[in-house]
């Protein structure tokens, strides 16, 4: 798999667990969705803080 | 993929996006509401009373249709709804003398313990029936439903589409570049793919849920008119002209048809889920999961024996586990709160993704040739 693919995909991977995971039990099963779906999030909130626009620019 | 193909997916994302961005704003913004509806309920003071002694009985089911058929002797009980997570709501729908389906009549909700009725304000008055009106068919019934519908799998194709056209896009770009300073259009490119790529799985997942539930009449109505429709069909349907049995002689026959399950729902003869000489009695499992699927077990309403029993179809389980991956309602508050930050990012993949469009390039030999158009 190309470079292009590998974040997106991982990112992928991790939501469908994630989603998939509290619908089959409650506890560990909820802790694995909450953590699973909060890594794409967290990309997000990671990649805008490292570059967000100085402001003086 | 050719330039040529390449070309019709980005057309593809453009107009499937552009037709539902309006609608999709406004299903982000009620959503990211609603997400929080039992929260809010709560504050504004319209929850249910559902609260007993440990230990205390259940009312017998005749007695709660009683109170209620009390409560509007001029209408008749047509169905009973419990609450999985709530053993004190039952909810009770009366309807005009002849009516089958949910219009013209009202819910009568009764705390299944004490027997209490929970006079409920009409959903259009409160916040959350308001914005939840506004979310499922922008006040114009099934009309709009169907719409809201439609803009659901437009949105799932414009998904699609747009990680189909992310690819070629970020050949020599670095994953989760922004650039920002480089003007509005590459910026709001950037962060449109970032967060269209990061939040994708959740979104079609939350759009496709969403689409199978606005059609929801209609992949009920078809289960009532093929299944159902059969189920009835194989005994005799004449009308009972006589009294009908006691409705927890029902709710058990139900019950021994499936043992170990839960009572959903109880349909009375005449309603668009029984049949005309039938009650129709829906149960449920007790975990995360099976307690969203149904199974329905037909009783004759004159004798209160079990005619026949059924497993729902693939397509009534697929509609009703649609209802969880849709609302986020199944994994506590963190999920709720996790479901409310993917609407608002979704919301900012619709904006920055509106303003990419305003912001293209008019004409191809324009010297200020953007980055995506080199790219084409």
């Amino acid at each position: 798999m190309s470079g292009i693919w590998r974040v997106p995909a991982a990112l992928a991977v991790l939501s469908t667990v994630g989603l998939a995971a509290a619908i089959l039990g409650d506890g560990a099963w909820d802790w694995i969705c909450w953590i699973a779906l909060s890594v794409p999030l967290a990309v997000c909130a990671v990649k805008l803080w490292r570059q967000r626009p100085s402001p003086r620019s | 993929m050719t330039p040529a193909s390449l070309r019709g997916w980005r057309l593809v994302h453009r107009w499937t996006s552009l037709i539902c961005s309006v609608n999709l704003l406004i299903l982000c913004v009620t959503g990211l509401i609603l997400v929080f509806h039992h929260e809010i309920q709560h504050l504004m003071g319209e929850e249910l009373d559902t609260s007993y002694q440990e230990g205390q009985a259940r009312l017998p089911l005749d007695t709660l249709v009683d109170i209620a058929h009390k409560s509007d002797p001029a209408k008749e009980p047509k169905f009973i709804s419990f609450d999985p997570e709530d053993p004190a709501a039952s909810y009770i729908y009366l309807s005009p003398p002849g009516a089958s389906d949910f219009e013209g009549g009202s819910w009568v909700v009764l705390n299944a313990f004490t027997g209490s009725n929970q006079v409920l304000k009409p959903p259009t008055e409160t916040v959350t029936g308001f914005l939840l009106k506004l979310h499922v068919d922008l006040f114009t019934g099934f009309a709009g439903q169907m719409f809201v519908g439609v803009m659901g799998l437009l949105f799932v194709v414009s998904t699609v589409s747009g990680l189909v056209v992310y690819g070629p896009f970020m050949k020599k770009l670095a994953f989760g570049l922004l650039r920002f300073g480089r003007g509005t259009r590459i910026a709001n490119i950037d962060l449109h793919n970032l967060f269209g790529v990061t939040t994708l799985v959740w979104a079609f997942v939350v759009g496709l849920t969403g689409a199978i539930l606005s059609f929801s009449p209609l992949i009920i109505g078809y289960w009532q008119q093929t299944e159902m429709a059969a189920m009835i069909g194989r005994h005799h349907g004449e009308a009972l002209t006589g009294p009908t049995v006691a409705v927890d002689r029902v709710a058990e026959a139900g019950l021994v048809a499936f043992p170990g399950k839960d009572l959903a729902f109880i349909a009375f003869p005449g309603n668009s889920y029984a049949s005309e000489r039938h009650f129709s009695v829906g149960v449920r499992g007790h975990t995360e999961l099976t307690q969203r699927i149904l199974s329905v077990a037909l009783v004759d309403a004159g004798t209160g024996t079990l005619a026949e029993k059924a497993e729902t179809p693939w397509y009534i389980t697929m509609l009703l586990l649609s209802g969880p991956f849709h609302f986020g309602d199944y994994g506590g508050l963190p999920l709720q709160i996790i479901w409310a930050i993917f609407t608002i990012i979704t919301g900012v993949v619709t904006v920055t993704g509106f303003v990419v469009w305003l912001k293209r390039p008019r004409a191809r030999t324009a010297p200020a040739a953007t980055f995506s158009e080199r790219k084409a």
